[in-house]
C-alpha cells in the first residue's frame, strides 16, 4: 500500500487551525493555541504510522476540534479569563467554524491582523510566516537570512503590539479597507521577493516563500470585496515571476542569467495564469506599480529569445513605473535597459542620477551596470575595475562566482 | 523465522520542536519504512507511546510521575518484525528516520518458550 499525503498539507493545515481556534477563542489566547496545533500533529505522526487515516485531513480536523473543547474547558476553568473568552465568540457555533468558507474568513483576518499598521513590517512578515503560513522560528530565520532569536523577538514584540493594541480579529472597517489591504499586498510582495531575490538559501526555501506568497495572494483573490486591479495585477507578477524560478539556478545551484536561461524550461502553465489575471485587473479602474511590474515581467516570458527582448516596451514600462513611485531601484533598472539598447550615454546619465545608498546590499548591481557601460565602451580595463568593485560589493558567494567568472571572459 | 523487536528511543518530537513541514517529511519516511516492510511481509505490528511516564517502584509500591530520563532516553514506540537473525534486524533498522535527532533502535529477540 502506498501512503501518499499532500505537500505542505501540515504546514497549510497549521494555518487554518490556528485561525478558526483564534476566531473562537481570540487573539489573547494565540500561544496557547498554536501550542495546542502543533500536539495535533505530533499526535498524527506517532499514531498514523501503523494506520493511516482514510483522510488525513478530516482526522486532522477533528483532533483539532476536539483539543479546542480540551482548550475550552481548561480556560474556563481559569475563571479570571473566561470572560475574554466569551466575549464575541458567543453567538458562533464551533462547527460552522470549520466549514470551508468560514475557514478561508478566518485565515483572511488573520492576515489583516498580521498587517495592521501597529505591527512594524519585519514583525509583520515574521508573524504572517509563523501564523498563517506555519512556519517555524527556525525556517523562518532560515528563509530572511535572519538569527532565530532575532525571529523570536519579532514575533513577540508582534504578539505584544496585538494585545496591547486590543486589536480585533476582524476585516478593517470598510474605510480602512482600502489602505490595510495596500499594506497586506506589500507583505505578500516583499515575503515574495524574500524567495525570489534571496540566492544565498536553499533552493526549497525560496519555492516556499514564494509559493506562499501566491497562495496568500489567491486566498484574498477568493473574496469579492477584497478584489482590485491592484491585487490581481500583484497576482499576475507573482506568477510572471515564479515561472523563472525553476530556470534561475543550476543543478549546481549557480546562478542562471535570464540571457542564458532555458527558456523551454519555465513553467508554461503559471504564465497563462498570470496572463488571465492581467485580463482581469483590467476590468478595474484602479492602477498601481504592480500593473507596471507585471508588464515587465510579462515583457521578459513573451520573447522567445533573450535577443527578441522588446527592451523598448520594457524601457517605457520602467519609465512609467518611475513616474509612479521613484526610486533608485527602478533608476537603476532603466541603466540597465538602456544599455541593453545601446544607449550608452544615456544609462550613464541615469546611473549618476541615482543615489548608491539607497540600493543598499544591491549595491554590485550599480557596479555591474557601470562595468557593463566601460564594457561597451571598449575599456576593459575600468570594466574589469568596476567588476571588483562590484564583487566586493556582494557577500553572496553565489553573486561572488557570477561576477568573478564576467572578469574571467574580459 | 524469529520474531524481534525493535525499540525507538529518543528522538522525542515535541521536544525538539519540529515545524509542521518537518512533522510530515519525517512521517513520510516512516510511511516509507512501513511500505518496504509491508511489501516483505516482514512487519507484524507496533505502536507509539505517549511520553508521559508513571513508575511503581519497591516493595511499598510507591507511584511516582517522572520526569525520570531526559527525552533522549524515553521509550517512544516499538514494532515487531519476523527475520532470519539479529543481524537481519540490524539490516532493517538501516531505514529508521530517525538517527539524525539523536534517535537510538534496540534490537531485542522475543523470546520462545517451547514445552
Amino acid at each position: 500500500m502506498e501512503h501518499k499525503i499532500v505537500d505542505h498539507l501540515f504546514r497549510h493545515h497549521y494555518g487554518k487551525m490556528v485561525a478558526i481556534l483564534t476566531r473562537f477563542f481570540g487573539l489573547s489566547h494565540i500561544e496557547t493555541i498554536e501550542d495546542a496545533v502543533q500536539d495535533t500533529f505530533i499526535k498524527a505522526t506517532l499514531q498514523w504510522r501503523t494506520q493511516l487515516p482514510d483522510n488525513p485531513e478530516a482526522w486532522l480536523t477533528k483532533v483539532a476540534k476536539n483539543r479546542t473543547i480540551d482548550l475550552l474547558r481548561s480556560i474556563k476553568a481559569e475563571k479570571n479569563r473566561f470572560q475574554k473568552v466569551t466575549s464575541g465568540v458567543s453567538s458562533i457555533q464551533l462547527n460552522d467554524l470549520f466549514l470551508d468558507h468560514e475557514i478561508e474568513d478566518s485565515q483572511l483576518r488573520m492576515i489583516f491582523v498580521a498587517c495592521h499598521p501597529s505591527l512594524k513590517p519585519k514583525e509583520q512578515i515574521a508573524f504572517a510566516l509563523k501564523t498563517i503560513s506555519g512556519f517555524s522560528t527556525k525556517e523562518i530565520a532560515a528563509a530572511l537570512l535572519t538569527k532565530e532569536d532575532t525571529i523570536a523577538k519579532r514575533l513577540s514584540r508582534a504578539k505584544k503590539s496585538i494585545t496591547a493594541n486590543n486589536i480585533a480579529f476582524d476585516f478593517p472597517p470598510p474605510k480602512e479597507l482600502q489602505n490595510r489591504l495596500e499594506r497586506v499586498m506589500e507583505v505578500i510582495y516583499l515575503t515574495f521577493n524574500e524567495g525570489y531575490h534571496s540566492t544565498n538559501t536553499e533552493k526549497l526555501v525560496r519555492e516556499d516563500l514564494c509559493g506562499e506568497a501566491i497562495r496568500l495572494c489567491k486566498l484574498l483573490l477568493k473574496k469579492e470585496k477584497l478584489r482590485s486591479g491592484s491585487l490581481y495585477a500583484l497576482f499576475a507578477l507573482l506568477c510572471f515571476h515564479a515561472s523563472r524560478l525553476e530556470s534561475k539556478t543550476n543543478a549546481l545551484n549557480e546562478i542562471v542569467d535570464i540571457r542564458e536561461q532555458d527558456r523551454s524550461k519555465w513553467h508554461f502553465p503559471l504564465i497563462e495564469i498570470a496572463n488571465r489575471a492581467m485580463t482581469k485587473s483590467s476590468y478595474y479602474d484602479d492602477f498601481s506599480i504592480y500593473h507596471y511590474e507585471a508588464a515587465i515581467a510579462f515583457e521578459h516570458v513573451k520573447a522567445k529569445t533573450f535577443e527578441e527582448t522588446n527592451w523598448k516596451n520594457i524601457l517605457r514600462w520602467y519609465s512609467k513605473l518611475h513616474e509612479l513611485q521613484p526610486t533608485s531601484f527602478t533608476l537603476l533598472n532603466i541603466a540597465i535597459v538602456n544599455l541593453q539598447l545601446n544607449e550608452l550615454n544615456t544609462a550613464k546619465k541615469v546611473l549618476e542620477e541615482l543615489r548608491i545608498n539607497d540600493l543598499g546590499q544591491r549595491q554590485y548591481l550599480y557596479f555591474g551596470s557601470y562595468a557593463e557601460y566601460y564594457l561597451k565602451q571598449g575599456e576593459r580595463d575600468l570594466a574589469k575595475n568596476y567588476f571588483e568593485k562590484a564583487i566586493s560589493k556582494t557577500s553572496n558567494s553565489l553573486e561572488k562566482e557570477y561576477l568573478r567568472k564576467k572578469v574571467e571572459r574580459l | 523465522m524469529k520474531e524481534f523487536m525493535m525499540i525507538f528511543i529518543g528522538a522525542d518530537y515535541q521536544e525538539l520542536g519540529l515545524s509542521p513541514e518537518e512533522l510530515q517529511d519525517r512521517m513520510g519516511k516512516w510511511f516509507a519504512w512501513g511500505d518496504k516492510m509491508g511489501a516483505q511481509g516482514i512487519l507484524q505490528g507496533g505502536k507509539a507511546l505517549v511520553p508521559v511516564i508513571k513508575r511503581v517502584v519497591g516493595k511499598d509500591r510507591t507511584v511516582s510521575d517522572g520526569p525520570f530520563a531526559e527525552g533522549k532516553e524515553i521509550v517512544g514506540g516499538y514494532y515487531i518484525v519476523t527475520a532470519e537473525n539479529a543481524d537481519a534486524v540490524v539490516e532493517i533498522a538501516q531505514d529508521y528516520p530517525d538517527y539524525d535527532l539523536g534517535g537510538t533502535v534496540e534490537i531485542r529477540e522475543v523470546m520462545v518458550f517451547n514445552n
